[in-house]
């Protein structure tokens, strides 16, 4: 029962688990609480100078100051952001997964290409398709050119840049995507398959109402990483366009309103917290809806 | 015993921090001490060896100023061998703004550099405006006022009380001034075509038309860093804002004399389109500023507009190339454009309350000897603030020399200040030229400076 033994020793376990709790606490509860504090607040990071409770101010900056409006879009451009990547990404992947599953020739080393760019890391990724779409000297364009006589400027575009960085954001991350839906089809038992066939299912049916509703936990765990990963993605952006051409989301403008702005921390954590409530929603209406339709076999 | 030992780790890894964060403060505290009692009287110090006094210098990493500067601090150390210079240098831009704020207020630096002179201070027309570093630096006692050391004379005092003066006294040496409003030229191309250095803007139209009649790109600028483009326009504002006296036009915007959407700024603004949608680059927004140069270098541009530090990047791009420079000639007055607007670069202050105050100024004395001074300048690739200086840099001495009998300007970023949550069409003290088409959406300069009027005055403090 009790592998610690018996008496006072069984209480080791659960001291063992006081560390990484105090480590949460201190590094990741702690911040977070705070964050939330000092959005009330009108406090700087320059040392000595005190903060003051300034209850709502800094939200109404938010949304009511001189340049909220680039708030908004950036907000409105989160989600389009967040909506496109989810989708698309979770579509190609779940394509891939089962080409992939038809125990192919070769599968490992599929695998393996469609998730070297998770591995390789955002910077990396950023720098070959800044190449590859480099207007002047780039493949893409010179592509372009010679199919459809058309020259695009990429991420230098105030109207294309932002589609040309969702694409990149989903050929980094679909492999991601991918390898748990494979997981999950691996979890599928054959036997159901087998059932299927004698009772005369087509590959669609079998698609349909078999792999589809089984892995559907697959489906919740990576249409989860995809929401929450889209809506607090900047550093592909950064990276790119450093917000420039209309490409700014709401984890850049924190990013960028807290360390390259001013002094003042307030504003930022305020904005930190609105985007933490928006994902928040997101996530919940989404697990709601994506438990419903999880099934047991 | 597993429990004890793990008690024993745990409250030494404890005890291990807590002393670490304590000796940490106090040396902040008081460093002076700390550093002199050490120096003085450390049983545990060879006595053979004498302990030297440690001036601590920060700066940006920049290899061929680091280079220099590392070369001075050999020689230095060489003259006054009880002092031992302490160089350090971190990543540019925000990771030295953090290392600066950090350093300066725990006490741990003598010297520090900072890029572009003290600027944007607020004046009493300018509530609610922001209050740089520098200066809340000053303010509080932290940096040492160098008016009465004899090397501040070395300097031009010109560029002294523009770049290193505050309150009347002075705190600063600006090291060098960087130009940025005109255009490097290919001076084949242009003597093949029978064109001179435009002095006027009518002329420097005429000179565009002509080359893009032989097919040739007649300017190249690096649109996708957005940065590039402000630099035509900076030296269009220095010459037609206000009439040429951009500063009483920005004074006039905060007191709500002058717009962004009255004529001078529409002109601004209007000039650089006439520029963007005819005679830069096809496809400018997506160049970024290191290949910029190449374009320029291997002749298939005639003109690129970049400031003076470029200069080396272009040489090494192509050594063969022959190439000069001249300002953007703003107006139909000749005598008006014949000068060049730009900033200030590093720029040392030494701190007051730093370990070794007096080291801080023993460098300094030393760094400003002309001499030094010089070899520093000509590594750097700056305009010398300091008088009589040879540069040995030809570009320098032959393509900006004519330029700067007539004064320097500072460029339009410099001088403003902004205010609080501008919005992006004039944040970062700049115009932002990228929103115009074809490449922006704004299809007229009116358009555009409509926007950043309204934008301004949505920002105003309530």
């Amino acid at each position: 029962m009790y592998p610690f033994g018996k008496g006072i020793s069984r209480f080791v376990p659960f001291l063992l688990l006081l560390i990484p709790l105090a480590l949460y606490v201190m590094f990741y509860f702690g911040p977070s609480v705070m964050t939330v504090i000092y959005s009330f607040t009108n406090i700087t990071n320059v040392p000595g100078n005190g903060m003051k409770f300034i209850g709502l101010d800094n939200y109404h900056d938010v949304f009511f100051s001189g340049n909220s409006g680039e708030r908004v879009d950036s907000i409105i451009r989160t989600l389009y952001f967040m909506f496109i990547v989810t989708v698309v990404q979770n579509g190609v992947a779940l394509l891939v997964a089962v080409i992939i599953n038809q125990k192919l020739k070769g599968d490992y080393f599929f695998r393996s290409v469609f998730f070297l760019p998770v591995v390789l890391g955002v910077a990396v990724v950023a720098l070959v398709w800044s190449m590859m779409f480099d207007p002047l000297s780039g493949p893409v364009n010179q592509l372009y050119n010679a199919l459809f006589g058309y020259k695009d400027m990429f991420f230098g575009s105030f109207t294309h840049a932002f589609r040309y960085i969702i694409f990149v954001q989903i050929w980094m991350y679909m492999g991601y995507s991918m390898l748990i839906f494979l997981a999950g089809l691996q979890s599928v038992p054959k036997e159901l398959y087998e059932a299927g066939y004698i009772d005369g299912t087509t590959k669609w049916q079998s698609f349909r109402h078999i792999t589809f509703s089984l892995i559907a936990p697959s489906f919740t765990v990576n249409m989860l990483l995809s929401i929450i990963g889209a809506m607090s993605t900047f550093d592909i952006i950064l990276a790119t366009t450093d917000g420039r051409f209309n490409t700014r989301t709401m984890a850049y403008d924190v990013y960028k309103e807290t360390f390259r702005g001013s002094l003042e921390m307030g504003l930022p954590s305020a904005l930190s917290v609105v985007q933490f409530l928006i994902i928040l929603v997101f996530v919940i209406v989404a697990v709601k809806q994506m438990r419903k339709r999880e099934v047991e076999y | 015993m597993f429990k004890k030992l793990s008690v024993v780790m745990l409250s030494s890894m404890l005890l291990f921090t807590l002393t670490a964060c304590g000796s940490g403060n106090n040396g902040a505290a008081n460093g002076t001490n700390a550093s002199s009692t050490a120096a003085a009287g450390d049983p545990t110090a060879k006595p053979a060896s004498v302990e030297k006094k440690v001036i601590k210098i920060l700066h940006w990493k920049q290899e061929n100023i680091n280079k220099a500067i590392e070369e001075i601090n050999k020689k230095f150390e060489e003259k006054y061998p009880e002092y031992k210079v302490e160089y350090t240098t971190t990543g540019p831009d925000d990771e030295y703004k953090q290392a600066q704020r950090a350093r300066i207020t725990a006490g741990d630096v003598d010297i520090l550099a900072d890029l572009s002179g003290m600027r944007l201070s607020p004046k009493e027309w300018t509530p609610g405006a922001k209050v740089p570093d520098w200066q809340q630096w000053i303010d509080s006692g932290l940096i040492a006022d160098l008016s009465d050391q004899p090397f501040v004379k070395n300097y031009n005092a010109n560029d002294i009380s523009k770049a290193g003066t505050y309150n009347g006294k002075v705190y600063a040496l600006p090291t060098g001034k960087v130009a940025m409003s005109g255009f490097f030229y290919n001076k084949e191309i242009f003597e093949q075509n029978g064109l001179a250095v435009p002095t006027t803007w009518t002329e420097f139209i005429k000179a565009l038309d002509t080359i893009k009649s032989k097919n040739i790109i007649p300017i190249v600028v690096a649109g996708k860093d957005v940065w590039p483009l402000k630099l035509p326009v900076f030296g269009l504002q220095a010459k037609i804002l206000g009439g040429g006296d951009q500063e009483k036009w920005i004074e006039g915007v905060w007191k709500g004399e002058t717009k962004y959407n009255d004529k001078e700024a529409v002109e601004v603004l209007d000039k650089m389109k006439t520029l963007q949608d005819k005679y830069i680059i096809e496809g400018f927004m997506g160049i970024d500023y290191a290949t910029a140069p190449s374009i320029f270098a291997t002749g298939k541009a005639a003109m690129i507009a970049d400031g003076t530090w470029d200069a080396p990047t272009i040489a090494t791009a192509n050594p063969d190339l022959k190439f000069g420079f001249f300002p953007i000639p703003a107006t139909e007055d000749a005598a008006k454009n014949k000068s060049l607007v730009g900033k200030y670069d590093v720029t040392w202050y030494a701190a007051e309350k730093g370990p070794n105050k007096e080291g801080a100024i023993k460098w300094l004395e030393f760094f400003s000897e002309p001499e030094n001074y010089s070899a520093y300048v000509q590594a750097a690739g700056f305009l010398p603030t300091q008088d009589n200086i040879q540069t040995n840099s030809e570009f320098i001495d032959k393509e900006l020399s004519p330029y700067l009998t007539g004064g320097f300007e500072l460029a339009y970023e410099i001088l403003m200040i902004n205010r609080d949550n501008v919005g992006e069409h004039l944040a970062a003290e700049g115009v932002h030229t990228e929103y115009l088409a074809p490449g922006g959406e704004f299809k007229t300069a009116k358009e555009l400076a409509d926007v950043q009027q309204k934008e301004w005055e949505a920002a105003a403090p309530k």
